[in-house]
């Protein structure tokens, strides 16, 4: 850790070396369907993490909570740019037209990987709150509007959903 | 409160992911520094999720390790010390086709100069290696320099925050009975309420133990916050406080105590105004 607060190069290379496939998944969950784009993300997230590495707190939680929350902060901005929503525009024709081809083998199934894994084991309506809320970046008030329930039962069946995950990650 | 109910409350999973809101964050981080128990249970969760994170990452496309490293000024680690990667390239010599004739002399001026040119290969690649390695470290030093220059200049920043403001009153903590030697100013700005702490003089604790500050408000102790005697902080942002009469510094156990362990009070000064 001092060493990396020291911004030994070694170290950092290591960081990299142990944790960017870890955050690169997340990046991917949030980030499913333009993988240079993910790429651009995680490029974007190590680079923040040695800038800032020195405001990290120990106290507040472990080295790893932190590049996780880094990434998805990252990832969820990346969603929400101009740049993002344009490039989707983009590459709808190309996707359609090799639908079955070349691209369908190299992009794996992002549904089925990580932390969305463990949410298919959720009741759909706690899980379909995580997604927005997590994989989507929306705030508990948003999400009361858009789906027209209390604001209050947004946040219990959050908690109560979080607290399930707990259990299936032990 | 109970702290079982608060740690069942999905509370731990919401702070470790991102999703609690300011104030809840605030008050979470608040109860940590009080309860071991909290701390261990989000350390626990914190490790369920980094474990899961692991299992499930993903090869990473190759070339951004090597442009965060291009990005960040320097080069990627795994291409220190291999060199070997890319060996000297020698023109094998095409000696076979037309042998030399008669002359021992004639062989032995091609063997002469086939040797001067592996040597002279030799010292290139040997000097090319030498300046790769100072430039890498000239790189080093560098980055090491911005570095502490960016850490001084955040120094001076919020010290001069902190001094040069008019609302700030200074506090002058001196030494108790129990330390006479102990010694340390306060600024507090009472109207952003922001608290810095300059240790003077305080020794050198046991690594279980650290400091805390206290404000004391209408006589009873409000935690400010703990800090170690190291040198290498020269000014310590404290937690706020609106108001104070006077602050006091006491010895804890690492991490702080919930109230002030009075016999161990260091040192204390009160906040009366000086402007």
């Amino acid at each position: 850790m001092l060493a990396l607060k020291e911004r030994n190069n070694q170290a950092f290379g290591f960081l990299y070396d142990n944790y960017a496939g870890a955050l690169y998944s997340i990046i991917k969950q949030i980030i499913t369907d333009n993988n240079e784009l993910a790429g651009d993300v995680l490029q974007e997230v190590f680079i923040n993490i040695w800038r800032k590495i020195e405001t990290y707190d120990q106290t507040k939680g472990r080295l790893f909570t932190w590049m996780l929350n880094i990434a998805r902060n990252a990832s969820i901005d990346m969603l929400r740019s101009k740049g993002y929503q344009n490039s989707q525009k983009n590459q709808e024709l190309p996707d359609n037209v090799y639908k079955g081809g070349v691209s369908q083998t190299t992009q794996q199934n992002v549904d089925n990987i990580g932390l969305k894994k463990v949410l298919e084991k959720l009741k759909p309506e706690h899980r379909v709150l995580v997604e927005l809320a997590y994989f989507k970046g929306f705030t508990h008030e948003e999400i009361a509007d858009m789906m027209s329930i209390p604001l209050g039962t947004v946040k219990t069946r959050i908690r109560n959903a979080l607290l399930q995950l707990r259990e299936y990650l032990k | 409160m109970n702290l079982k109910d608060y740690i069942e409350s999905g509370i731990i999973e919401s702070y470790v992911m991102g999703l609690a809101t300011e104030s809840e964050r605030a008050e979470f981080e608040r109860l940590c520094a009080q309860y071991p128990e909290l701390v261990a249970a989000r350390r626990k969760f914190e490790e369920s999720i980094e474990a899961s994170a692991k299992e499930q990452a993903l090869p990473t496309p190759p070339e951004v390790k090597v442009k965060i490293f291009e990005a960040i000024g320097k080069n990627a680690p795994s291409s220190l010390g291999s060199t070997s990667s890319n060996p000297p390239n020698i023109p094998s010599m095409q000696n076979s086709k037309n042998p030399v004739r008669g002359s021992g002399m004639l062989r032995f001026v091609a063997a002469a100069a086939i040797i001067l040119l592996i040597g002279m290969v030799w010292l290139y690649f040997q000097a090319k290696q030498r300046n790769q390695d100072l430039v890498r470290e000239n790189d080093g030093l560098k980055t090491q320099r911005d570095t502490a220059q960016n850490i001084l200049n955040r120094i001076v920043q919020e010290q001069k925050q902190a001094i040069g403001d008019p609302n700030t009153t200074v506090v002058n903590m001196v030494g108790t009975k129990a330390a006479p030697r102990s010694s340390a100013n306060v600024y507090w700005d009472s109207a952003s309420s922001s608290v810095y702490l300059v240790v003077k003089n305080m020794p050198q604790l046991p690594n279980d133990q650290q400091y805390q500050l206290w404000a004391l408000i209408d006589g009873k102790p409000n935690d400010l916050g703990v800090f170690d005697a190291t040198n290498d902080k020269l000014i310590l942002k404290m937690k706020d406080t609106k108001k104070a009469q006077a602050f006091a510094i006491t010895i804890e156990k690492r991490g702080g105590s919930s109230s002030p362990t009075l016999e161990k009070m260091q040192s204390m000064g009160k906040a009366t105004q000086t402007q």
